[in-house]
């Protein structure tokens, strides 16, 4: 018995006429065909920005071909120019600001100098010296970026600041990161947030998708994550903290990780941690660093779970990376309470 | 793995073209679909293969154990902890850490120091549909609709890729019927797959995402920040946004098994331009309601006990079938205000009889309204994002694009099929080549409005 019989109003027999198997597999490949050559270098690159794994080499090495055949004929450049209108972003690699170009500020100045550094004061977080710091009269738009890790932190904030008059934009890249350019360069990004924002505060939460080699002078590849593959990362952290500290007119709070579940991203996560600490040094006068490997790994050691107001509450979702609502609550605590200590507007 | 996607882009033809090359010899045939159905699978985590496996055996099993019993007790007894088992599943994957937590709150309140233990528990991608699949194999075995299959074609119905992760929820007498030969090669709707296909990359990308990201997303995360008129066009192209999402992923699903040579049965017929809640569930889901309806609102008595009972079915009903959606208290409130709905109009249908543009108005918004609740974080921001409704402000996110999708999408489910019908038939009568060109043509322009996030998951992946 068929269920045509049975249930007549749902069974929607298709329509049009019937052609052969051999005719949907060439419609399929007419398809398959054009989109390589119209779109052979997103193959390559989507390929290039998946995770290790079985998928990414297959993807990677219908890419690599697909890729090379697009670069050789001039149509995708011809489509890419005909449908950028479509596109709700800004181009985010390479160009003006990126990673790729030398730096500007205090990195280039010490370079140039062949030299260290000077040290100025504003290394020093006042606070930290029994002193008060100084403060900011109004907290008007706040920044609330990273990649996926800054979701929901940054519904969050959006929320509990919204009765202070804050105007808080969410802006979360996901699946990027410091140590992969390809998809997002977060070099030329940070300036295209300050240059088109210009936020009074930067919440900025990344470093679930790290781990990616990193370019050294010389061509060398820097494999993660032993100290000089750190100190690149430190350099290019401390970048964007340049870029959003807007000389000092703003102030950013740069969130540490949390220790994922899985041992090898621990290793990841422990060089980025390390980084950051070492990037924010020029810049503790505007630049905090917010602790939330001790907040929610306390000793190093994973846990799913913590007492919030005497009750057991699970913090981070199954994935062992991100934080849940109840952890993204727990971050914007401690969020807002340095706002607070930098802005009058928050008292 | 996701529809729109590279990988999946990889994936298909190869597939398909395999799936044809085989199809004569169905002995190489099904594993070969089966494999590739747990390829397509395992791209979400390995490990929920061995619970689709779990699921599929363990159905199975029951199915043949209750076709050899003739004792109806037993009969009744076998099916019923088969049903348990299933529903357990679910139960632990999807409502486990909310039953503990709510549990837990409720014995803090009443001082008692005994807490349930908590567990991050993944939610294996597409849980909810694979278990009610199996739920209507292992009854429809029992109500004597269909003898027990051979394992492999089991496995084959509950994991065939293009229905996997979101349905629609093919019911087992729809699908194994279709295993029973090869299907014939001679006779492939190319051209209703492929019109499908399109259709429901549009949805998806072009229109659920765009919505997602200039309004809904915003002003549902954060509708504190915003006054009436955004609320207001959020709470509409929110009803846009999950209809474009949950429809073009059925669209994608129904067109992908029409080129591989199956039929899936339909699950919108355009439900915005329902007069009344019965016939939006007739427009809705409606794979999910005809399930509900046959296995839980019959059983439980139906309409065959006088109004009072037929209420309470339709209640339990609509309540379980919200929370079939996730452990939330939104989602119950969604099925309350639907059943209440039914209820309602049950009471009234006979004695009133509103124009037909005043039955629509009123069907349609109380659509909207229960929506709210629905895509909220929670009931707190519900009621703020009801209360925003009446706060007077500016208009900050109504651009020409967001209104002029809104109205378009509510406005073609208005207007009479026959005009769009006419337009689908003349497309899928395009030469092969044609409409692999107009696919690809689609893809290129649909591509280019994803964003740098890439394409979110579909919303019903979720449930």
């Amino acid at each position: 018995m068929t269920t045509t019989e049975r249930d007549p109003f749902i069974l929607d027999r298709p329509t049009g006429r019937r052609l052969r198997a051999r005719d949907a597999v060439i419609c399929v490949f007419v398809a398959a065909v054009l989109l390589v050559l119209l779109e052979g270098r997103s193959i390559r690159s989507s390929g290039d920005k998946m995770e290790p794994g079985v998928e990414r080499t297959v993807v990677r090495a219908v890419g690599a071909p697909a890729g090379w055949l697009a670069d050789q004929l001039p149509l995708a450049d011809a489509v890419h120019s005909a449908t950028a209108w479509l596109s709700p972003d800004a181009k985010l690699t390479g160009g003006a600001g990126s990673f790729q170009t030398p730096p500007a500020g205090v990195d280039a100045a010490a370079s140039r100098a062949g030299g260290a550094a000077p040290i100025t004061e504003e290394a020093f977080d006042a606070a930290a010296l029994g002193e008060q710091p100084t403060r900011l009269a109004k907290l008007g738009t706040l920044l609330v970026t990273g990649d996926s890790l800054a979701q929901p932190l940054d519904v969050e904030l959006a929320r509990r600041l919204a009765g202070n008059g804050v105007r808080t934009i969410r802006d979360a890249h996901l699946g990027t990161g410091i140590s992969k350019t390809d998809l997002v360069d977060w070099g030329q990004l940070s300036a295209l947030q300050v240059r088109q924002r210009r936020p009074d505060a930067v919440v900025m939460f990344l470093g679930a998708n790290e781990g990616f080699p990193l370019p050294a002078p010389g061509g060398r590849q820097l494999q993660c994550c032993g100290p000089a593959w750190a100190a690149q990362y430190a350099t290019r952290a401390r970048r964007m903290m340049e870029t959003y500290r807007r000389r000092g007119a703003a102030r950013v709070y740069w969130l540490t990780l949390p220790l994922p579940r899985d041992a090898a991203r621990q290793q990841i996560a422990r060089a980025v941690n390390a980084a950051i600490l070492v990037a924010a040094q020029p810049f503790r006068a505007q630049v905090r660093v917010l602790d939330m490997t001790n907040l929610f790994t306390p000793g190093g050691r994973y846990r799913a779970a913590m007492p919030i107001s005497g009750r057991n509450t699970i913090v981070r979702r199954p994935d062992g990376i991100h934080l849940n609502d109840a952890g993204a609550r727990m971050a914007a605590d401690a969020v807002i309470a340095r706002l607070r200590g930098d802005f009058d507007s928050l008292r | 793995m996701v529809f729109p996607t590279v990988q999946f882009a990889v994936f298909f033809p190869i597939v398909l073209a395999l799936s044809w090359a085989l199809m004569s010899r169905q002995q190489i045939w099904k594993p070969f679909i089966l494999a590739a159905s747990y390829v397509f699978y395992s791209a979400a985590s390995p490990t929920f293969c061995l619970l689709l496996a779990g699921v599929t055996l363990g159905n199975q099993a029951a199915a043949k154990l209750v076709h050899r019993t003739e004792d109806e007790r037993r009969r009744r007894l076998i099916v019923g902890i088969a049903v348990a088992l299933d529903l357990a599943t679910l139960g632990v994957f999807k409502y486990y850490g909310f039953f503990a937590e709510e549990t837990n709150a409720l014995l803090d309140k009443a001082g008692l120091g005994l807490p349930l233990p908590l567990a991050a528990i993944a939610l294996p991608v597409g849980i909810s549909f694979i278990v009610f699949q199996a739920i209507s194999y292992t009854v429809d075995v029992h109500r004597r609709l269909l003898p027990p299959a051979k394992t492999i074609d089991v496995a084959l119905y509950l994991s065939f890729f293009p229905h996997l992760v979101a349905g629609p929820i093919v019911r087992a007498r729809e699908f194994l019927p279709q295993l029973q030969g090869p299907r014939n090669p001679r006779q492939v709707a190319v051209g209703a797959g492929v019109a499908l296909i399109v259709i429901g990359l549009v949805k998806k990308v072009a229109i659920a995402d765009f919505l997602a990201r200039e309004i809904v997303d915003p002003v549902f995360g954060v509708p504190q920040a915003y006054a009436a008129p955004d609320v207001l066009l959020a709470s509409y192209a929110y009803a846009v946004q999950i209809f474009c999402d949950f429809s073009g992923y059925t669209d994608i699903a129904i067109g992908l098994a029409l080129l591989m040579g199956f039929v899936f049965p339909q699950n919108f017929d355009r439900p915005y331009r329902a007069l009344s809640f019965r016939e939006f569930w007739r427009r809705w889901h409606m794979t999910l309601s005809r399930f509900l309806r046959d296995f839980l609102y019959i059983p439980l008595g139906g309409n065959r006990h006088g109004k009072l009972k037929q209420a309470r079915n339709l209640m339990i009903t609509m309540v379980l079938g919200g929370l079939w959606h996730g452990a939330a208290w939104g989602f119950v409130l969604w099925g309350f205000v639907h059943g209440a709905a039914l209820v309602i109009e049950n009471l009234f249908r006979g004695r009133i009889s509103p124009p037909a543009w005043l039955k629509w108005v009123l069907t349609f918004h109380v659509v909207v309204l229960a929506w709210i609740p629905f895509r909220a974080p929670d009931l707190n921001l519900a009621g703020s994002f009801l209360g925003r409704l009446v706060e007077p402000g500016p208009a900050t996110l109504w651009t020409v694009p967001v209104v002029a999708v809104v109205v378009l999408v509510i406005g073609l489910q208005l207007l009479p099929a026959r005009p769009m019908d006419v337009l689908r038939v003349r497309f899928e009568r395009l030469h092969p080549a044609a409409l692999g060109a107009s696919m690809a043509a689609v893809i290129v322009l649909v591509a280019a409005t994803v964003s740098s996030q890439g394409v979110p998951p579909f919303i019903y992946f979720q449930f």
